[in-house]
């Protein structure tokens, strides 16, 4: 498995399993909690009142930040899922977010994954803020008599889906920033955390097929578009930026833009992933050289059998006389 | 192996075989005690013979210890960056863990090496002298292999991921 899917794999199993029973005729209980990355946990239940109405509650630590990002998030979501008949947003449940009523009697199987994709397109919001703005600035600088030169970089939009780890969203004119601030809580991770971001940085240089992919740079120090947002922090030196510039071939049609925002906001779990992934890779590989040395041991061991074997008597049939 | 690399493992080899000539000696001090003499720390001067220290370069070197009843094998493995200085110690402490399937690997390796062996007069007693320096020769030479081979897989790893990513960018 070498890409992470957007969408969560238990959502969709689970209402699958749930619409499947429904069109049986026999609608399921359920009350599950699932967890998805980024301290996101999403609960599915039923209706108190009707079997077939199921609630999706979703809550994520990034849920304050995006909708500070601008006006009409909620109706971002909605909009994401008014085509599909049957989802209708409603009152949030109790500690979650974002509630969705949906109706196991009228949605298709094409519904289920979009509601898989909820966290996704809740993320998206902050983006399309920013393919939003990014349109604009680029109008303005095509039309000369409004373009006022200094006022050519949007305004910077701040994702906190972690503890402490942040993304920067930064629209210009001719490309779109985005800055993911990490930090790594391990030595060993850090170590090899520089290792593959050395190597996002240099796969689109060396690579002739991906020059066309966005450009990475990667600091230790805040990139200037981040800035305002870190200086009032106390920044320890174990962070790290890491800066993608998508230029508008990334982000032209709509298509294009969902797959870009899928592919970064799950760039960190991608990541850390494979830093796990190498780990035990490294460590079943030390198991086996582990074997194969004790094997040399096993080899200077002087064999008990070879001794004794004028000592030992044997029966007829071949076995040991005890004495 | 590499020209270099030969006449190390050969000193290494003979060293060692010379300092393996060990016989059962009961302790000084303690009554009905039989102790690594190597390990303690003991007034006799007749005890402890000369060490041994055999350096290819400042990243390798290998300390043998000899005394009577037992001695103390130190190696330090080469780490040239960061990342090699993760991976050894990763791996020796990996090995330290599975001390007792090794029975002459040391727990903890003495200060300023990266692992040590503790091979006592019991281990050769019950097992052959000179296939216990194969196995010390053949450790050093893989433990070097191994680890250039784990950095080249993480970097070779590394480079993929990152391509394979910023591939599904390419519209």
């Amino acid at each position: 498995m070498l890409h992470l899917r957007p969408e969560n794999l238990l959502v969709q199993k689970t209402l699958t399993e749930a619409w499947n029973a429904n069109e049986a005729g026999s609608p399921l209980t359920l009350d599950r909690v699932i967890s998805d990355f980024d301290y996101t946990t999403l609960h599915v239940s039923n209706s108190p009142d009707i079997k077939s109405t199921l609630f999706l509650s979703i809550k994520t630590k990034a849920w304050q930040s995006i909708s500070q990002c601008g006006n009409g998030f909620l109706e971002h979501l909605e909009s994401k899922y008014a085509e599909f008949p049957g989802i209708t947003a409603c009152q949030p449940e109790q500690g979650f977010d974002y509630t969705l009523s949906v109706d196991l009697g009228q949605i298709q199987p094409a519904a289920i994954i979009q509601l898989s994709l909820l966290k996704i397109h809740a993320m998206s919001f902050a983006f399309q803020l920013a393919f939003d703005e990014f349109g604009q600035l680029s109008q303005q600088a095509q039309d000369p008599a409004s373009f006022s030169g200094s006022d050519s970089s949007g305004t910077v939009r701040m994702l906190q889906y972690r503890d402490d780890e942040n993304i920067f969203i930064k629209p210009s004119n001719d490309r779109i920033t985005v800055i993911f601030e990490t930090f790594f809580q391990d030595e060993t991770d850090k170590v090899f955390g520089k290792v593959f971001l050395q190597e996002f940085v240099d796969a689109r240089k060396r690579n002739r097929s991906i020059q066309s992919a966005p450009q990475v740079l990667f600091s230790h120090e805040p990139p200037l578009e981040a800035a305002p947002f870190t200086s009032s922090r106390k920044l320890d030196k174990d962070r790290r930026f890491i800066t993608f510039v998508l230029f508008p071939r990334h982000f032209q049609t709509p298509e294009l833009q969902f797959s870009s925002v899928c592919h970064l906001t799950l760039f960190r779990n991608y990541f850390h992933y494979h830093i796990k992934c190498s780990k035990a890779f490294m460590h079943s590989r030390m198991r086996y050289r582990v074997d194969t040395f004790i094997k040399v041991l096993n080899r200077a061991k002087v064999d008990e059998e070879d001794e004794g074997e004028q000592q030992t008597r044997r029966t007829i049939t071949g076995r040991k006389l005890v004495y | 192996m590499s020209q270099s690399l030969r006449p190390y493992l050969t000193a290494v080899r003979y060293s060692l075989q010379a300092a393996l000539n060990l016989t059962n000696f009961s302790s000084q001090v303690v009554e009905r005690h039989n102790r690594p003499e190597v390990e303690v720390t003991n007034t006799s001067a007749e005890l402890l013979l000369q060490p041994m220290h055999i350096s290819r370069n400042e990243h390798e070197q290998v300390l043998i210890e000899p005394s009577v009843n037992s001695v103390r094998v130190s190696i330090k493995v080469k780490q040239a960056d960061e990342i090699e200085q993760i991976l050894v110690h990763k791996f020796t402490r990996f090995l330290e863990q599975r001390a007792e399937s090794f029975y002459v690997l040391r727990r903890v390796p003495i200060e300023g090496f990266s692992i040590s062996f503790l091979i006592t007069n019991k281990h050769t007693e019950t097992m052959k002298t000179e296939k216990l320096v194969d196995f010390i020769i053949e450790f050093m030479e893989e433990v070097d292999k191994e680890i250039s081979e784990m950095k080249l897989f993480l970097n070779a790893r590394a480079r993929f991921v990152a391509e394979a990513y910023l591939g599904e960018f390419v519209y």
